[in-house]
């Protein structure tokens, strides 16, 4: 890293980003503490939501802690349009997206690369755990974070090339623990943080009542069978996801799954397990760490976050790619990431048709 | 470092940091009290209120000392505005008059917000047209972002010719512009002392005489039954002793003038845009660069050891695009999200304006892409 003059720091006010800092500070770096403020919490819990003063307040107080400058930036009207806004669409239309990978390419990433340039800053660093490494040709390969529960590569395959260059994933080679551990060590304020939600903005899990709440009201509609006999009534839906057992409402009978969601009769449609397993599956907008690798090739297939991945032949197209995998898998669903793996390198990924 | 953030606050002089320290070993005590300990306090709390009181040409008996500006914008506000059916007021005032404004809307009085397009204030004329003897009006002198400087004198006239009443909001214009409530004819004034010098949170405002105003906090009659609470003697000996650089000030504005608009033509060069184009004081240049937003201008800036700010309202640290030049240019919209404000000061000096220009010409030069 001996290029590394002025590093810019993510910082959510978490550990992981509050680590980061806190290790690169003691590698000698000179750093500058960015929080983005992404979202207002409006009508939901107060503990435990995104972007919360106390979040802003733990990163400067960790910043303050490090002797580093701390600056919040108001990125609300770009996360708004770009993350919330096609997050709301997708799921009207029956689709469950990822909004971390376009919230990470565009408002995280790519608009903090413009402001390190602003402020003479040679890197951007955050708290993801994934790794990058040089390859022989010259580009920089994404890897997976040592730490196998961790790893966040999975959120980061939209990232050029030109991004990646300037980004330092200090805690790629530590696990959680290690991370706490530095944390206490560093004396970092916050270092028994409990994790924050998985989805930020949605910081109790109601997708339903969040799309409602921005005045697009999920619609109601029926549940159906494969052959289309109606079984009952579900009040949005938004508020299913391919694969879904829970809150059908439907009484008796076996265990019944969501197969798919039919927008334009917002019909649910539900079946037996087995139904949900398919062995292709079909991504678009398709990003290529490295360029668009030339003909099929096999590799392993992430289909959702907490997927481990299964072997397939991968066929890259025009902008999309196809996947065979050797085993069927079980609720591959529309909007999620599909990424390419080859070990622990992210080759590529794109969105589930 | 180079501050040039005056209209957040002026430095604290030596004079004042000392004056504050020498009462500290009798300003502790409740200037309430009758013994010896709280007589000492008062006496100190009455020195303060004259220095205070003289340097606005005001009789110490007729200043409520405060709690900062907000408090005494609140009081000044409210108190002429109580028992009017119609408060009339800017749409560029600071928070701490516009949300007054906003609360009495909310009890039931008529509001009427007067444009500064362009930061071009309203003129006497318009607001007559609004003023009858059940009138209030609530307006700032001094614009706390862009530095226009309101006609006050006209407004007052105005105002004395109709019955009306006026609240003036003087928090910026102390220091910068010669104040005399008496010649004004105003019927309160609000001044802070952290504008000249001295402490956050000491305010103090005017009242004339005759007007009987409630206090905005519920407590004890201190300060005449105008403003509850033990009064602060420590920090309202820093409010006196940094009154006692008024003059000194006011006379510096010339220079400081010179000073501004060197370094505003530098950045007018560079592509900035001025914000506000009336008449203004001699402090500030309020200027927005089109392809930055002022924010990360601010902290581009503080890096290289130059304070300046977006004069906008901060919460939590974070800045919002301010709503001064919002109203003032609602067809540009981009010069809100992208405005800096860089506020001069007695102690700052010509080399400060160099190397400001020269960190400006320097920052504003990185490539984004």
């Amino acid at each position: 890293m001996s290029d590394v003059k002025r590093v810019l720091v993510a910082m959510s006010g978490g550990v992981d980003s509050s680590v980061a800092a806190a290790l690169l500070r003691e590698a000698g770096h000179d750093l500058v503490g960015v929080t983005l403020h992404l979202w207002d919490a409006d009508g939901e819990q107060q503990v435990g939501r995104c972007c919360a003063p106390e979040d802003r307040d733990d990163a400067r107080r960790t910043c303050e802690h490090l002797g580093i400058p701390h600056y919040v930036l108001d990125e609300r009207d770009a996360f708004r349009t770009q993350v919330v806004d096609p997050f709301v669409t997708d799921y009207q239309a029956g689709r469950t997206p990822i909004p971390c990978v376009s919230c990470n390419r565009t408002v995280k990433l790519t608009h903090l690369a413009e402001v390190a340039r602003r402020f003479d800053a040679t890197h951007i660093a955050t708290g993801h755990y994934a790794r990058l490494e040089r390859a022989d040709d010259g580009h920089l390969r994404l890897l997976r974070g040592r730490d196998d529960d961790k790893d966040q590569s999975y959120f980061l395959f939209g990232l050029p090339q030109s991004t990646l260059e300037r980004l330092l994933f200090p805690l790629g080679e530590l696990t959680k623990p290690e991370v706490r551990e530095a944390g206490r060590r560093l004396g970092v304020p916050n270092a028994d943080k409990p994790e924050s939600p998985e989805l930020c903005f949605v910081s109790d899990g109601k997708v339903g009542d969040f799309i409602s709440r921005q005045g697009t009201p999920t619609t109601a509609g029926d549940i159906v069978d494969s052959s289309g006999t109606i079984l009952g009534r579900h009040d949005g839906v938004a508020n299913f996801t391919r694969g879904q057992r829970r809150g059908l409402g439907l009484g008796g009978g076996g265990a019944r799954y969501v197969l798919r969601i039919v927008p334009d009769s917002a019909e649910v449609v539900v079946g037996d397990e087995q139904d949900l397993y398919d062995a292709n599956l079909t991504a678009t907008d398709a990003h290529w760490i490295a360029g668009r690798p030339v003909g099929a090739f096999q590799g392993e297939v992430r289909i959702r976050y907490r997927h481990r991945g299964a072997h397939a032949d991968i066929i890259p197209s025009d902008s999309g790619f196809e996947v065979r995998f050797d085993e069927p898998q079980r609720a591959i669903t529309p909007g999620q990431a599909a990424v390419v793996y080859r070990g622990d390198e992210v080759i590529g990924g794109g969105f589930i048709a | 470092m180079i501050y040039l953030d005056h209209h957040a606050a002026a430095p604290m002089p030596l004079a004042v940091r000392q004056a504050m320290q020498d009462a500290a070993d009798v300003a502790w005590a409740n200037p309430s009290s009758t013994h010896a300990a709280g007589r000492a306090s008062r006496k100190l709390l009455e020195e303060a209120r004259e220095s205070i009181a003289f340097v606005i040409g005001a009789a110490p008996a007729d200043v409520v000392l405060t709690g900062g500006g907000t408090e005494a914008c609140n009081l000044g506000a409210r108190g002429v505005a109580a028992g009017c059916s119609r408060l009339v007021t800017s749409a560029v005032e600071h928070p701490a008059v516009a949300q007054s404004v906003e609360r009495l809307r909310r009890e039931g009085c008529e509001v009427v917000i007067l444009d500064a397009l362009r930061g071009n204030p309203p003129s006497a004329a318009e607001l007559s047209s609004y003023l009858d003897p059940d009138t209030a009006v609530a307006i700032q002198w001094v614009n706390h972002e862009t530095g226009t400087v309101f006609p006050i004198d006209e407004y007052a006239s105005a105002c004395q010719a109709i019955g009306a009443r006026l609240f003036v909001d003087a928090t910026q214009a102390l220091g910068k512009l010669p104040i005399d409530v008496q010649a004004l004819g105003a019927d309160a004034v609000a001044i802070a002392a952290q504008k000249v010098g001295g402490p956050a949170g000491a305010g103090a405002c005017w009242v004339r005489r005759d007007l009987d105003v409630a206090p905005v906090l519920d407590g004890g009659a201190q300060e005449r039954g105008r403003r509850p609470g033990t009064p602060d003697t420590m920090s309202m000996v820093g409010f006196g002793a940094a009154c006692e650089t008024v003059g000194e000030r006011v006379a510096a504005q010339p220079a400081i003038a010179t000073m501004r608009d060197a370094l505003e033509g530098r950045l007018l060069e560079q592509g900035a845009a001025r914000n506000g184009e009336g008449p203004r004081v001699a402090t500030v240049a309020n200027l927005s660069l089109r392809e930055w937003d002022g924010a990360v201008l601010v902290a581009a800036l503080d890096l290289e050891g130059i304070c300046v700010s977006t004069g906008a309202a901060c919460s939590s640290g974070l800045q919002e695009p301010s709503a001064v030049i919002r109203a003032m240019y609602p067809d540009e919209q981009w010069r809100a999200g992208s405005a800096v404000r860089i506020s001069l000061g007695i102690e700052t000096s010509a080399e400060d304006i160099e190397t400001t220009s020269r960190t400006f010409r320097r920052v504003l030069a990185r490539e984004t892409a």
